[in-house]
């Protein structure tokens, strides 16, 4: 066992010369993001943005801070994974505060892990502030909630650009595990057709959420069988999350409450 | 400069003001000064692009040569100079000329010599929309632009407080009721969303419980009204249908309820319960997402819960209504999958020993973050089949969230890399 205390305290964030701070961007919309965050961000020398960093928050910068864009699209890296810790790495040792800003959460698929690692390899100091991850949020601005008692005990989220384990497709085929699948818009047919090989009901309920918590935001409502040719009809694009299970259904939540009451 | 100076507003609106020198200081002065309304005339041999442009579109008078004295007072008489030629003895001139006329003037580069100074300011927008902040002294500008910046932030989010005070004529006119499920983060309380804390600082009545940034509380202002409805594990004060007759019967006196809740509200936060309730009394009701501790507490002790070449998948589950609720949610997920669990410190022998009958190795690595993103926040590292009795031992208390997985050694790795703060 080893039980650990940090040293210092984290407090409100302390702009310091040469330092690299990741911080989740959230979901989309540009208040969506953590104050720790903002205050980072309004604060920043250099911001490095992603793709799926809120543009929002970008088009409010203040003049004079250099913003950077590393957005990878679909199908295209314009940089590598090294290129973009290079370039954080670089920044910081000309002493400047560096914000790496990206969509949703560092740490959630974000690699936010292996940037604080090479970070911290070459000395350069690194905070973290967390975001609110699109895989949650998204379903929830479309009134749905990834677990619900009753209906859902536990939610489980996947990377679209992999194959899902047998195991998480067996878990939907279940019934009470929501599947959250991200940037899963390209690959939907191969999934799909896992997910009916896998034994999980063609009936199962599914939704698609586009741009989540933007003014743009759409949601498709279907079931799992119908879901590729829907998508495709209504010209599904990127960012988009995809969840699948018995809380995507529109009438589940009332359908559960009337049974309860 | 001993003596204190005297802050002052002036309307501009229709006066003259002289402005000597057209360099890029004196165009963003002639801006502002138009903004407020001001008739700007410009003395300068030479001047910026935007200042010509200005001048061609006929909202300045430029006038292209050196100043005259006469300039203070004709063709009418300034109510305010501004110099800013670059030339510090054109300056000492202007300024000195003002001084005879009993004319007040700025000088942009030595406000020591000045009469009058500016200030830095800030506008607010949104909520704050008609507040105006000036930050000035310290001897420093970007000192005080860098305070105007914080209180400007400040404004944004809703942390200080520019929200209009009801009452006046509005009061008579009943204003329809609505709900707000606000996620307020992990534990700090600067981990809520700015739209979140923008929304606390507008509520008349705020719903809260034991968990999350409850820090926030101290911060509201005197006029809101705190319900606690705080579950302690194993007592709940209030149950949950008692919380949603108490979003509903606030919201219908008219109130802006803020129902702040810890992490996300939907996140294994009953949320849902409360959205429906509220929709089913037609009661308005937003969600504001929160970061789920679920995934930011781990991350505040160095360990993703999904990680390449580790494992690409998480389930998360509340182990406050048993083991068997885990137990189902594990059996669910793929092997590999990280668990993370929420309110499961009180069950954790039980949990323990049901996912190890279910398969999980007994060596699988297991953490224990208590008061995550807190200063008390502490970890403990184990395995699967040690996971109670070291609890136990290291009195490992909620709120805490446990990590079981192999992603748990990105930890180990981190400490070994130095890193200090996890």
């Amino acid at each position: 066992m080893n039980s650990y205390r940090p040293a210092h305290n984290r407090g409100l964030y302390q702009p310091r010369i040469g330092s690299v701070v990741l911080v989740g961007g959230g979901p989309g919309a540009a208040d969506l993001i953590t104050l720790r965050g903002y205050r980072a961000l309004m604060s920043a020398d250099v911001v490095v943005a992603d793709r799926l960093a809120p543009v929002g928050l970008i088009e409010e910068l203040p003049m004079g801070i250099e913003v950077i864009d590393v957005g990878k699209q679909p199908g295209r890296h314009t940089r590598t994974q090294e290129q973009i810790n290079s370039l954080l790495i670089e920044h910081a040792r000309m002493g400047r505060r560096v914000v790496r800003l990206k969509g949703g959460d560092s740490f959630l698929f974000g690699r936010g892990g292996e940037e604080a690692a090479a970070c911290e390899a070459n000395g350069i100091p690194v905070e973290v502030v967390p975001g609110v991850s699109s895989a949650l949020a998204a379903p929830a601005a479309a009134g749905i909630p990834v677990t619900h008692r009753g209906i859902a005990d536990a939610v489980q989220i996947a990377h679209g650009h992999r194959p899902v384990a047998q195991s998480a497709w067996a878990s939907v085929a279940g019934g009470t595990c929501t599947l959250v699948l991200l940037m899963a818009v390209a690959e939907l047919k191969a999934h799909v057709a896992a997910a009916l090989t896998a034994g999980v009901d063609p009936s199962t309920p599914a939704a698609i959420i586009e741009s989540g918590t933007l003014p743009q935001q759409r949601i498709t409502r279907s079931t799992l069988e119908a879901l590729p040719a829907l998508a495709e009809a209504l010209g599904v694009q990127p960012p988009a999350v995809i969840v699948l299970g018995r809380v995507a259904a529109a009438d589940a939540l009332r359908a559960f409450v009337a049974q309860a009451s | 400069m001993s003596a204190p100076d005297y802050p002052i507003t002036l309307d501009v609106t229709g006066r003259r003001v002289l402005v000597v020198g057209a360099g890029p200081v004196a165009e963003r002065r002639v801006r502002r000064l138009l903004t407020a309304g001001a008739l700007v005339d410009v003395i300068a041999p030479r001047a910026t692009e935007g200042i010509t442009e200005l001048s061609a579109s006929g909202e300045i008078d430029w006038f292209d040569r050196e100043f005259d004295i006469a300039d203070l007072v004709t063709p009418k008489r300034a109510w305010l100079v501004h110099t800013a030629t670059g030339i510090s003895g054109v300056d000492d001139w202007v300024g000195n000329a003002a001084a005879a006329e009993a004319i007040w003037c700025v000088r942009a580069a030595d406000s020591e010599k000045s009469a009058a100074w500016m200030p830095a300011v800030g506008v607010g927008r949104g909520d704050a929309d008609g507040l105006q902040v000036a930050v000035t002294g310290g001897g420093d500008p970007r000192r005080s632009t860098a305070l105007r910046d914080a209180i400007l932030i400040g404004m944004e989010t809703g942390e200080l407080p520019v929200a209009r005070v009801r009452g006046t004529a509005a009061a008579t006119t009943p204003t329809q009721g609505r709900v707000a499920l606000v996620g307020g983060g992990p534990g700090a309380d600067d981990l809520i969303t700015v739209r979140g804390r923008r929304l606390l600082a507008q509520a008349d009545v705020v719903v809260t419980d034991r968990l999350g940034a409850t820090g926030l509380l101290s911060q509201l202002p005197e006029r809101t009204k705190v319900i606690n409805v705080g579950k302690t594990p194993r007592h709940h004060p209030v149950p949950q249908f008692d919380i949603n007759e108490i979003l509903v019967r606030e919201a219908k006196e008219g109130q802006l309820v803020v129902r702040l809740k810890g992490g996300d509200p939907f996140i294994l936060g009953r949320g849902g319960e409360e959205m429906l309730h509220c929709a089913a009394h037609g009661i308005p009701v937003e969600v504001v997402p929160g970061v789920t501790s679920a995934v930011s507490v781990p991350a505040a002790a160095g360990i993703p819960v999904t990680q390449r070449g580790i494992t690409a998948s998480f389930v998360m589950a509340s182990a406050h209504d048993g083991p068997e609720h885990v137990l189902a949610a594990a059996r669910s997920a793929a092997p590999d999958a990280t668990l993370v669990l929420l309110m499961g410190v009180s069950r954790l022998a039980d949990t323990a020993t049901g996912l190890i009958a279910a398969g999980r190795a007994p060596q699988t690595p297991v953490a224990l973050i208590e008061s995550g993103w807190t200063p008390r926040q502490r970890t403990t590292t184990t395995t699967l089949e040690r996971a109670a009795a070291d609890a136990e031992a290291a009195l490992v208390r909620s709120p805490a969230v446990i990590v079981i997985g192999e992603v748990v050694a990105v930890r180990d790795e981190l400490l070994a890399l130095g890193v200090a703060n996890l």
